[in-house]
């Protein structure tokens, strides 16, 4: 190599700076291998400055060089350098802790006009459910699933739908949590979160059927006579299922609100702003249905008494009341 | 979104290239993710089945929770921990970033993982699973993941529904390597030994076009030929440049084929410290038509 006075203009801005260039990639090898939380005080230090450094010499270069070698180092440089300056910095545990301390029971209470929604479509489909039931008891049929209804049906007697409320489930607790967790509802939830977006219809159709559904089944059991037995059965894990669908519902909502009333903003602009608290919705529907799962699991074949059904059930519902209503409110 | 979608504009204000990836790396990324954590959960569960490690019936519901596990959960907690990459993406080489040029957050994660259930595996499964004696629901799936697919072709980042609620879209990881500068190897040195001199007339034919065209002939010579036959082509394509160069700017002495790389050096150096020149005064020539600025 020539001494720096012989070299051109361009020439020399880089061998003046390339020392740090090299020490930036080596940092920047470090930080993608091991992230920045396993550096010392000093390469950390190094890093964002060689960063910053490395954007001016771009700017400056993108200037002054013609060097086209140069240049798209540089510019590959600049923007490895740049992502694991800007990486993630919060660490999984604490991001939880947040999660469950404050930032989800908030965004449950900004979001209560969609929740009401949720819970109010969820409602009336149960209500048109026992309403259709009563005229015609073969719109049972019609609503519910075979799956879901394990052979119970207009046609099964008292007796049978008693034995099925009260069965000890087959194959212990947790097959039946594993056999649960991919099971109806947990879908439904998915489904009706995710066609929010398209514009809210298919998310309020969908919570309505389920509605629907229950309707038509605890109709069918009152019919015989079981009316506080079923309730105590669907209790049991209902409260937080069916709360966890009507949540998802609400999150699928807000989404499809944003899609159809952007106000202001764009569509896009609007649906990122709405995703904010329809992420947080989805995650408190996923963690309650999980709690729905165990205590489907477990709860339901140990607890066998029809009060403590109840207790468990609606114990389990006021739980999530006063978190949802309670929880982070100092820190928000 | 103003322009170019490979630009991101970092907090620095220095517009940075990232070249956006396609469709069809993101499904490669995405089916080489599905297959690294299915055989991974099949592994571990078929591990714990043969050492009966556990409980038979705790078996169906350890595995239950393992496949649920490998779906949201491990693409949010990937992208978290690796910055925005998956195994498969590490695999491809692409990433996630934040479209507004900040961090990534959580939140972003997040969003955009929870609607890959809605948008990506809902779709897949729905369309290995299309019946024509179930005309209706097939006709609706289908429409879904048309529409799934639409969403990403029709915007310039091919971002899906999920990113675009999440504010994110992924791009290629730029390679940073760096070549040796090749004016600093023969810096103009007029009347020297072997030196050739250049006018400044001589050096107002060509643009930063031409000259960066050079460059990358020259960059080739960097590697030393493979066989005879690809020096003998690398020569005559020497020879065939240095005769254009020559009858362009005027330059009365033939140049010997030994000097022809020296020749294409002195004139590269030449040229460019004139341009940069040129370009400090304010001048910016793109090409020999004498264009103006770009590059």
């Amino acid at each position: 190599m020539q001494e720096t006075a012989e070299l051109i203009r361009s020439s020399r801005f880089r061998a003046e700076r390339e020392a740090d260039w090299r020490r930036l990639e080596a940092l920047v090898a470090r930080a993608e291998r091991g992230g920045v939380h396993g550096m010392d005080f000093a390469d950390a230090r190094d890093l964002a400055e060689l960063y910053r450094q490395a954007a001016t010499s771009l700017a400056v270069a993108r200037e002054i060089s013609l060097d086209r070698a140069l240049l798209d180092y540089l510019e590959a440089l600049t923007a490895r350098a740049y992502l694991s300056v800007y990486a993630p910095q919060e660490r999984i545990g604490g991001l939880l802790r947040r999660f469950l301390a404050v930032s989800a029971p908030a965004a449950m209470r900004r979001a209560w006009p969609f929740l009401l929604a949720g819970f109010l479509t969820m409602t009336l489909g149960a209500l048109a459910g026992w309403a259709l039931y009563g005229e015609d008891p073969s719109w049972y049929s019609v609503f519910v699933p075979t799956g879901l209804a394990d052979g119970r049906g207009p046609g099964s007697s008292a007796a049978e739908l008693r034995a099925a409320l009260y069965a000890p489930g087959e194959g212990g607790g947790l097959a039946a949590f594993a056999t649960y967790l991919f099971s109806h509802n947990t879908r439904i939830a998915i489904f009706v979160f995710g066609l929010g977006v398209f514009a809210c219809a298919p998310a309020l159709a969908l919570t309505f059927y389920n509605g629907l559904v229950l309707g038509a089944f605890v109709a069918l059991h009152v019919d015989r006579g079981l009316g506080w037995d079923v309730f105590g059965w669907l209790s049991v894990h209902g409260v937080t299922e069916l709360s966890a669908i009507c949540i998802a519902c609400a999150g699928g909502l807000q989404l499809g609100a944003a899609v159809l009333f952007p106000g202001a903003r764009s569509r896009a602009e609007a649906l990122r702003l709405a995703g904010r608290d329809a992420a947080k919705l989805a995650l408190v529907a996923a963690l309650m249905l999980v709690v729905a799962a165990l205590l489907e699991g477990f709860a339901r074949q140990l607890v066998q008494d029809l009060g403590l059904r109840l207790a468990v059930g609606w114990g389990a519902g006021a739980l999530w009341l006063a978190w949802i209503l309670a929880a982070g409110r100092r820190a928000a | 979104m103003s322009g170019d979608p490979d630009i991101l504009m970092p907090p620095e204000g220095v517009p940075l290239r990232f070249p956006v990836a396609g469709v069809g790396v993101r499904i490669g990324a995405q089916i080489a993710d599905i297959l690294i954590t299915g055989f991974a959960a099949l592994a571990a569960i078929l591990l714990l089945a043969a050492t009966d490690a556990v409980d038979g019936r705790w078996l169906g519901g350890i595995a239950a929770a393992l496949f649920l596990f490998v779906r949201v959960p491990y693409y949010v907690l990937g992208e978290l921990a690796w910055n925005g990459q998956t195994l498969g993406k590490k695999m491809m080489k692409i990433k996630v970033v934040a479209h507004d040029g900040g961090p990534l957050t959580t939140h972003a994660l997040v969003l955009r993982n929870l609607m890959k259930e809605a948008e990506v595996f809902l779709p897949a499964t729905l369309v290995l699973t299309l019946d024509a004696d179930h005309l209706l629901s097939s006709l609706a799936a289908l429409a879904w993941t048309v529409g799934a697919v639409l969403v990403v072709v029709m915007n310039k980042r091919r971002r899906r529904l999920g990113d675009l609620m999440a504010g994110t879209y992924v791009i290629h990881l730029p390679d940073p390597l760096l070549a040796s500068d090749l004016s600093a190897r023969a810096a103009p040195r007029p009347g020297g030994a072997q030196g050739f001199g250049f006018l400044s007339h001589q050096l107002e034919h060509y643009g930063a076009f031409e000259l960066q065209t050079l460059e990358r002939v020259l960059r080739v010579e960097e590697q030393p030929a493979r066989d005879a036959a690809e020096r003998a082509r690398r020569d005559e394509v020497l020879a065939a440049i240095v005769e254009r160069i020559r009858a362009r700017i005027d330059h009365a002495d033939p140049i010997p084929q030994a000097a022809h790389l020296a020749f294409l050096r002195a004139f590269y150096t030449a040229q460019r410290a004139h341009l940069e020149q040129k370009r400090m005064l304010g001048e910016t020539r793109a090409d020999k038509f004498h264009r103006g600025p770009g590059t």
